[in-house]
């Protein structure tokens, strides 16, 4: 059998982040995923499944889902209809509105033009991840405060989004703060909350425009 | 008589949002999250015909697709279908996958007719009629009129234009789409809908159905957008029901983003064809319209208030509706205005350059509100008009900046008088209100918790809110930019009641703030229910009214080399009364810009006349404002609390893209006519685009 | 999607053994999954994970050429702090592509094997020629997407700004055909779809772009693209434009335009002309009238050709290093 190497991007942005903490840390942890997509692969490779249901385990959130699933099921629809996680939503199956956005192993990506088949071996983010132990994680306060909602449909998928970029740039730019939400849509005009709440969160002081006259 | 107190704690302050939690931790459930026990998955088959007559539909192969638990027609046969889209049948089964299989396993015989898509080409004489029997052209007695004498005024205008200003169909387009869960079994139905208004809902299953109303009950505790496409009952939940009762399970049917191109509603186009005059000191003297639009197969909205907030001695308005062979119109924040401010604005700007007037000054002369009067010159300072303001074209340089705006008035807003609500206060000091109203995300909860914090001196956070239920007291449906107006007096009288009730049977005289738990206390076991509903107020100084104005201008970049259109700056200056909070106040009008702002550069439904299906029934090609596109908005909020509570939703929406358009004529020194404005358009008004021609 | 088999192939021979005939390579997905949802091609019977192919995912940093594998991703051109500086243009192309989210999955490959984005195409009930229907929609209907050049009935348009980039950069595909390797410049990788209503690129079943070698002789390269929208929108038209410097004259020019025509378009005798000049608005202006001329204009797309000239203007000049 032929040397394998494994998929590298996710391992690569890790790798991104983790330089930041230090080379040892950076190792040990990039060796982790390393080995633990490595041995999912020789487990599965050129072993043909489907078309009807298989085993399927994603890791989401750290915990394990075992699940049967069609090849054809997104990792969306695994989520959403095979187990209770409906954090993520369906805003057009597409690959086009972001409301489906989690990460995977750090890097968001749309969960609806994923195959959950594909997603094994990888550490998969969905919005309820990111609070510990009932308290908001920085973003999701900030997103509260700076009242950057409204219907609440594709929050979280901006959360996603917004929780990314700061753990890759802990100071953006509105400009990057653009830049990095460029794949959600919002049909309430949440944008401008949003961007203040991405700037808060990043610990940059945010004020308000917005003049009251009392006439 | 009751009215607002003058001093406020929380009333015109700025209360965060009381439901973000469920929405930014992923907990809220909406309708297609409702973890119904046993549930099944349904989806419709649509006619891929748009206009045909289908004689046979053979339901036996999708039956047999493993998973399969039922499958029905929309209709009984033979169908008239009328539009590329329309519903011909169901099926539901235990995976996504099983249905989609089912789908395609359906066979259909259909006899295609001929239709017509275009509104140029239903206008025709021979065109294929929508409606056997039927002209494809109608009009409404109340669309056409005509004041004063609109020929003799012409000659003695000054200055006289004419432009003919077009808008599309656009999409509501909300991120989540359309549909429920639903439950129906021998002891009744339960929807959990998205939907706007829950009694309305709750009416689209009865009635067909056959049901009692006692016997249907509508949920709604979240739901993810409406813009006026989700205020009726459903064809989708009509189905669901069915296939629900078929299948003896509850049954999650949500529409497809694709589906929401075609059959949920649109916001009709327009053609206004519109000639105005003034007399040499700019006083507007004559108007003239002639305006033409689709609803699609049918609906309303296509009539114009022209000319919209301009009074002119001398007009004629003629207006017709053209149907089409494509999904029907539906109530679009703030129908029909968008449009006919879009055109009328457009006009005075053009009007105004023909005269050599600044724009501003012209509408200062023409517009007599004085809300609208103060709110321009307000506007005018923060956009910093009387500095940037050039002459049309005559910014240098290849990107060329443009100052514009435009003014509104809606005079909804007002409230729906039969609105009710409950508050169950117990001894401990919890209180929990019950309104039949929804959030759709404007921070209905919040309001609720802000006005009754405000009234009976608590903090808002203690406030337990519910809403979005048919069990509850009846409130009305959120359109019209009347829910803020309708709750707010009924929170009002339930807790002036509660008050009452608690400070009569504890003894204590003013059971507010700091004795409230020792009031509640007083109890005993038997928590307090009391209920209250829309009341006036005084009249002098009600709780709530209309109805509101409120003006946009807008900053433009157009680099006149691509034709891209930036909008660098929106200044909104906006009244709506009392204001309750004015954090969700802000979003409601950032909202409205943001989508005003697509509707002027973006959006586009395009219909293919060859096929006659809609070719853009996606986020790809049917474009929404994105975070990229959004400019720095800068509000400014006149609380007016003599007025009562008015509602924001559309006002919000309405000036939009007349200050846009408005302000990209002004930069380039020519017009667009045509929303949307594309780069295409705009390189077109610069002339720089080569005519084509047909080889 | 219709139900598909699935297996990961650890060797290219058997990645085209197992979809020989009836099977689809799986990369970042976003182009084969779009096309599934919609039912727009025959099968797949089984889809071929490709992601753990040896090798592929690889950025080899040469002094004369650099090799970039078919599976690394936009995302990763994007984030590459030296890409940026030896290929400013392919960075600057890739960071508009799409959305991040897409970007973080989407393959090198993918981009430039992509099917057409036409909406008759990509439409599930318009049988349009490229899927062997019998008319061209597009041509008798809704245009203003489509292409300025074309040298067959089908109007649609190469998308791919990876290929337009790797265009003006001259770069190499290397396609495995039928066991052996095959280099094809962009051309000649998007030659097929020229002459052939049906094709979207001249990979025939089977093939496998294993990666795509760039010259780093032209160091100077600019991307630039216009869309309706600020992000997240494909482009009307891009150009990009690469160059080796030499004393502030272009040397060995190359400048191509993207979303006009099935192939990425350039114009030698624009390039020729444009070699050993001082590069100033009448040069590059003279450079877009010659890379322009022939084009033949549609109802709805004629604004492409000032989009079109300016683009290439302006990209031009940003070789200078003066935008």
């Amino acid at each position: 059998m032929k040397k394998m190497e494994r998929e590298e991007f996710g391992a690569h942005s890790r790798r991104t982040f983790l330089k930041s903490l230090g080379t040892v840390a950076a190792t040990a942890a990039t060796a982790q995923v390393q080995s633990v997509a490595a041995e999912f692969e020789k487990a599965n490779a050129e072993k043909t499944v489907g078309p009807g249901a298989v085993p399927v385990t994603l890791t989401v959130n750290g915990e394990k889902l075992s699940l049967m699933l069609e090849p054809r099921v997104t990792l969306l629809d695994a989520l959403r209809n095979y187990s209770s996680l409906t954090g993520a939503k369906e805003g057009c199956d597409r690959a086009a509105c972001g409301a489906c956005t989690v990460l995977m192993d750090d890097l968001p990506i749309y969960s609806c033009q994923k195959l959950a088949i594909e997603a094994q071996g990888r550490e998969i983010t969905t919005i309820e991840g990111l609070a510990k132990n009932g308290k908001l994680s920085p973003v999701q306060q900030a997103f509260w405060d700076r009242d950057a909602l409204q219907c609440g449909y594709c929050t979280p998928g901006f959360i996603m989004s917004v929780t990314a970029l700061l753990k890759f740039n802990p100071r953006p730019t509105a400009d990057e703060i653009k830049h990095a939400c460029a794949g959600n849509l919002c049909r309430c005009g949440t944008h401008p909350h949003i961007i203040q709440a991405a700037l808060q969160a990043s610990g940059a002081k945010v004020t308000s425009k917005t003049e009251v006259i009392n006439a | 008589m009751p009215s607002w107190p003058e001093q406020t704690k929380y009333i015109s302050k700025s209360t965060l949002r009381i439901d973000a939690p469920p929405k930014v931790t992923g907990k809220a459930r909406y309708s297609s999250d409702i973890q119904a026990d046993g549930r099944l998955y349904g989806m419709i088959l649509r006619s891929k015909w748009p206009a045909a007559t289908i004689s046979a539909i053979n339901l036996e192969k999708a039956l047999q697709v493993p998973g399969i638990k039922a499958a029905i027609t929309a209709k009984d046969l033979p169908q008239t279908v009328r539009f590329y889209g329309e519903e011909i049948a169901a099926v539901c089964g235990t995976t996504k996958q099983a249905c989609l299989d089912a789908l395609r396993a359906i066979e259909v015989t259909a006899q295609p007719r001929p239709f017509v898509v275009l509104e140029d080409d239903a206008k025709k004489d021979d065109a294929p009629q929508v409606w056997d029997g039927k002209s494809n052209v109608s009009s409404s007695p109340r669309g056409s009129g005509e004041q004063g004498t609109v020929d003799q005024a012409f000659p003695e205008c000054a200055a006289v234009i004419e432009g003919f200003y077009t808008t599309p169909v656009q999409l509501h387009n909300p991120m989540e789409t359309h549909g429920n869960t639903v439950s129906w079994t021998d002891e009744g139905l339960t929807a959990w809908a998205s939907t706007q208004a829950i009694s309305a809902s709750r009416d689209g299953f009865a009635g067909p159905l056959k049901l009692d109303h006692s016997q249907v009950r509508v949920i709604t505790d979240f739901m993810g957008g409406g813009f006026g496409s989700k205020l009726n009952g459903s064809v989708e939940g009509v189905l669901a029901a069915r296939l629900s009762r078929e299948a003896k399970a509850p049954v999650r049917l949500m529409l497809t983003r694709f589906d929401e191109a075609l059959a949920v509603g649109n916001r009709p186009s327009s053609f206004q064809k519109i000639k105005i005059g003034a007399l040499a000191d700019g006083t507007l003297h004559a108007f003239e319209l002639d305006n033409y639009g689709t609803p699609g197969i049918s609906g309303g909205d296509v009539d114009l208030p022209q000319p919209y907030i301009y009074k002119v001695p001398n007009s004629r308005v003629k207006q017709t509706h053209v149907a089409v062979n494509a999904g029907a119109s539906r109530a679009f924040r703030a129908p029909p205005h968008p449009p006919a401010s879009y055109a009328m604005e457009s006009a005075m700007d053009d009007l105004a350059a023909k005269l050599g007037m600044d724009p501003l000054e012209f509408r200062l002369k023409n517009d007599s509100n004085e809300v609208r009067q103060r709110e321009y010159k307000i506007g005018a300072e923060k956009i910093g008009w009387k500095e940037k303001y050039q002459k049309p074209g005559s910014s240098p340089s290849v990107v060329k900046t443009g100052l514009g705006c435009a003014g509104a008035a809606w005079g909804g807003g007002g409230a729906s008088r039969n609105t009710q609500g409950e508050a169950q206060i117990n001894p401990d000091g919890s209180i929990e209100f019950r309104l039949g109203v929804q959030d759709i995300g404007t921070g209905t909860k919040t309001v609720i918790a802000v006005v009754a914090a405000e009234m009976l001196g608590l903090k808002p956070e203690q406030i337990t809110v519910k809403v979005g239920d048919t069990n509850f007291p009846p409130g009305p449906g959120s359109g019209g930019s009347t829910t803020c107006a309708s709750i707010s007096p009924t929170v009002f009288d339930i807790c002036a009641n509660a008050l009452q009730q608690l400070q009569t049977q504890s003894g204590i005289a003013d059971a507010r703030g700091d004795n409230w738990f020792a009031a509640c206390k007083k109890l005993g076991v038997t928590p307090l229910l009391v209920h209250g509903r829309w009341q006036q107020g005084d009249p002098g100084r009600p709780l709530s009214s209309s109805p509101a104005y409120g003006v946009q201008f807008a900053e433009v970049a157009v680099d006149t080399e691509t034709g891209l259109v930036t909008v660098k700056k929106i200044v909104a200056v906006h009244d709506c009364g009392l204001i309750i909070d004015t954090l969700t106040l802000e979003g409601q009008i950032n909202g409205g810009i943001i989508m005003g702002m697509g509707y002027a550069l973006y959006e586009e439904r395009v219909m293919d006349d060859l096929s006659g299906v809609v070719l853009n029934p996606n986020f790809e090609t049917y474009k929404l404002s994105g975070i990229g596109d959004v400019p720095e908005i800068e509000i400014t909020l006149l609380n007016m609390p003599e007025r009562g509570v008015i509602g924001i939703g559309e006002p919000a929406t309405i000036a939009t893209a007349g200050a846009i358009a408005n302000a990209v004529a002004n930069a380039i020194g020519a017009r667009v006519f045509s929303l949307p404005i594309t780069p295409a358009k705009v390189l077109a008004a610069l002339g720089k685009v080569p005519p084509f021609v047909k080889s | 999607m219709k139900a598909f088999e699935y297996t990961t192939a650890l060797s290219t021979d058997s990645a085209c053994e197992l979809v020989a005939g009836h099977g689809a390579y799986l990369a970042g997905g976003n182009d084969l999954l779009g096309l599934l949802k919609e039912y727009l091609v025959p099968g797949p019977d089984i889809l071929v994970n490709i992601k753990s192919l040896p090798g592929l995912n690889k950025i080899e940093r040469g002094a004369k050429s650099w090799t970039i594998g078919a599976l690394v991703t936009v995302g990763e051109i994007e984030r590459d702090a030296e890409i940026g500086k030896v290929f400013p243009g392919l960075r600057d192309a890739a960071m508009e592509i799409a959305s991040p989210q897409i970007r973080n999955v989407a393959t090198v490959g993918g981009n430039l094997a992509q099917h057409s984005r036409c909406w008759y195409f990509r439409h599930r009930d318009t049988v349009c020629l490229k899927k062997n229907g019998d008319l061209c929609y597009a041509r008798n209907s809704e245009n203003r997407y489509h292409s300025l050049f074309t040298g067959n009935d089908c109007i649609s348009p190469v998308v791919s700004s990876l290929a337009t980039t790797f265009a003006a950069l001259d770069a190499t595909a290397v396609v495995l055909r039928d066991g052996k390797e095959t280099r094809m410049s962009m051309a000649e990788l998007y030659q097929k779809a020229w002459k052939e209503v049906t094709a979207h690129n001249s990979l025939n079943p089977g093939d496998l772009i294993l990666k795509v070698e760039i010259p780093t002789a032209r160091g100077r390269s600019a991307y630039l693209q216009v869309s309706d929208k600020h992000a997240f929108d494909w482009a009307l038209v891009s150009c990009a434009a690469a160059a080796e410097a030499a004393g502030g004259k272009l040397k060995s020019p190359r400048v191509a335009l993207g979303s006009i025509s099935p192939v990425p378009h350039q114009v030698e005798a624009a390039n020729q002309f444009l070699d050993g000049k001082t590069l100033d608005d009448a040069t590059a202006s003279k450079a877009a009238d010659m890379i322009l001329a022939g084009a033949t204009p549609l109802e709805d797309n004629g604004y492409k050709v000032p989009l079109a000239h300016a683009l290439i203007r302006r990209t031009l000049l940003k070789l200078k290093g003066e935008t």
